[in-house]
């Protein structure tokens, strides 16, 4: 018998960590349920990322989102990140791992994205297989993302919700079901993305991620940068019923905006669930003034996110 | 959809180079690198990545070939404020691009993304011309490449906060005839650079700008000491001779070594020097350069 979300409590509604936070985190102690973390952006830090993080995870339940474990890729595993993404989970308490169903480069090179794979017999085998060393080595159970995507391939051989049905069977693995994700791979793909929230297995979706991202008319961006968009929270009201309600997190990652109105989004959320089927603890954010905007780099528009990446702070 | 699906590695090798390639989709897929592992033409490409109802399959490659770049590009500007604004946005660019094929990442991590990018432009460099003497435009291009680099490897390296700080008072208890012997242990995150600019001056202009900026520095032959404190980056300019005695520290050697060393290297009176240097040991300790002193006959 599968035990549903793999025994993994949901602990409300959190939200990603980003470094423009950090002294708001810091002075104001925001009622967030959990702060979720780029693994990346943390594993080798010597500085203040991970200084602030160890005071965060004093305050808060931590989940770490990895972006470069490369489940999906031909090359060999690299087992000393591994040991590092344990490390870290071991020394600040995580809750739980995550990454992406997908790949991040191959012949030793990382293109920093996260790219689709076929679904086909021959891939469903290769990436168990993977899954299965990666949990025994971090002796937990990996939470594995449905990715946005902006191709398809002719060697598919199965839809997606299929493959991640199949593979979560196999390897005991739980999901993390991109609600947000669904819907820009719906578009991009042009499958309907209700089926395919009917048919992930509910019991194993550990969390869900809500984001927003670019509607460039032919085709969605995952760009993380605005607010979660009507038909996403109707599908996300689905997903809450159908699963009976898991951890929630919004992803802010563009155009970051000051953190009340960060936090002001997924609270969004509890007005989507079923009160009847989940408890959440009663989220308040009495940090409500206005700051300006802060952190807006590069053309986000076309660039699907996370891109982890800390600039230094100098004198 | 296909009944003899391809070998992953072939895809993703393929697709790897696809995106990759500097000069799009179109050049990507008829690259030798893409032949090599799968052979269509950009016209038989939805044999391999199939369309959708809104775009054909170059134009669904574009979304990753564009983002490869426009990402990394992202990052790199980041991380280099100072020399985006002294190249400009177009000339950065095109160091960056260049840059991002030479030396596509290695790593799980974006931090490592610009570690050889001061080697690349050093190496980049346009031939000096003939005659032309003293340090040049891109000399300058590449100090504030080297400087922004170590700025990010100081942030996030190994630093002096939770470790224990040699203290002034630790120094003032030395007595007088242990201080030819004594050894000053550095913290991990000291660094000390040349540079032919002043680009320290320029960089913090640059992050502190409200409008258009700084205009670059005249030449200037500059010495400086990096290190973090409280998970902050700092930087001190030093002169020529307490940079030779800073070094000779760093490299091991006994105080009166590196006395020895500066005033040798510099052509400074080591009366001068020494009517000094207590006082710039003070401000170093205080500036938190050293995290221990070791005396005569003490263990290492």
């Amino acid at each position: 018998m599968v035990i549903p979300r793999l025994g993994h409590p949901n602990i409300g509604l959190g939200l990603g960590l980003r470094t423009v936070h950090y002294r708001h985190i810091l002075a104001h102690n925001p009622q967030v349920d959990w702060f979720e973390i780029i693994s990346e952006n943390y594993m080798d830090s010597g500085g203040r990322p991970r200084y602030v993080l160890e005071q965060v995870a004093e305050r808060y339940p931590i989940v770490m989102h990895g972006v470069s474990l490369s489940i999906g890729s031909t090359d060999p595993l690299d087992f000393d990140y591994l040991k590092r993404l344990k490390n870290l989970a071991d020394s600040i308490g995580a809750l739980w791992l995550s990454d992406h169903v997908c790949w991040t480069g191959v012949a030793g090179l990382n293109a920093h994205d996260l790219l689709p794979i076929p679904y086909s017999e021959a891939v469903l085998k290769h990436l168990c297989e993977r899954i299965g060393i990666v949990q025994d080595l971090l002796e937990r159970p990996l939470v594995l993302e449905n990715p946005s995507s902006y191709v398809t391939f002719a060697d598919s051989t199965m839809p997606e919700w299929e493959f991640i049905n199949r593979m979560a069977e196999k390897t005991d693995c739980g999901l993390l079901l991109d609600v947000n994700n669904v819907y820009v791979s719906s578009v991009n793909h042009d499958f309907d993305p209700v089926e395919y929230l009917q048919a992930v297995p509910h019991e194993r979706v550990v969390q869900f991620h809500l984001a927003g991202h670019t509607n460039l008319g032919t085709h969605c961006i995952d760009t993380h940068d605005g607010h979660v968009i009507d038909p996403v929270w109707e599908l996300y009201r689905l997903a809450h019923r159908l699963t009976g309600g898991a951890s929630t997190l919004l992803e802010w990652d563009a155009k970051i905006p000051e953190f009340p109105v960060v936090h002001a989004e997924v609270l969004k959320a509890k007005r989507f669930m079923d009160e009847e089927l989940v408890e959440v603890g009663v989220v308040r954010d009495d940090q409500r003034a206005t700051q300006p905007l802060v952190e807006v780099r590069g053309d986000s528009a076309t660039v699907p996110h996370p891109a982890a990446f800390v600039v230094a702070e100098a004198e | 959809m296909t009944n003899q699906p391809r070998d992953l590695r072939k895809i993703q090798r393929w697709m790897q180079a696809v995106i990759m390639h500097p000069d799009g989709i179109v050049g990507g897929i008829n690259s030798a690198a893409a032949r090599a592992q799968i052979g269509v033409s950009s016209d038989e490409v939805d044999r391999v990545i199939t369309r959708s109802q809104a775009l054909n399959s170059v134009k669904r490659l574009e979304v990753y070939g564009n983002a490869y770049y426009a990402r990394l590009l992202e990052v790199l500007c980041g991380e280099f404020p100072a020399l985006r604004h002294a190249a400009g946005q177009e000339a950065f660019d095109g160091f960056a691009f260049g840059y991002l094929q030479s030396s596509p990442s290695h790593s799980y991590t974006l931090a490592a993304l610009s570690g050889s990018f001061p080697q690349y432009m050093e190496e980049t460099r346009p031939t000096r011309e003939t005659g032309e003497e003293g340090p040049d435009w891109p000399d300058f291009l590449i100090d504030l490449a080297r400087l922004e680099r170590a700025y990010s490897d100081v942030f996030d390296g190994p630093g002096p906060e939770r470790g224990e700080l040699l203290k002034s008072d630790e120094l003032s208890d030395i007595p007088q005839e242990c201080w030819p012997d004594v050894i000053l242990v550095p913290v991990a995150c000291l660094r000390l650079m040349t540079f032919r600019f002043p680009v320290h001056g320029y960089a913090s202009a640059v992050r502190n700008a409200k409008g258009e900026g700084p205009a670059p520095p005249n030449p200037q032959q500059t010495y400086l000491a990096i290190n973090r404190r409280d998970y902050v980056v700092r930087r001190r300019a030093l002169s020529f001779v307490q940079y030779e005695l800073l070094r000779a520290i760093v490299e091991g050697s006994t105080l009166a070594d590196a006395i020895a060393r500066a005033v040798e290297a510099t052509d400074t009176d080591v009366e001068t020097l020494a009517r000094q240097f207590g006082d710039w040991f003070q401000v170093w300790t205080a500036a938190q350069f050293f995290q221990a002193v070791k005396l005569p006959g003490q263990a290492t």
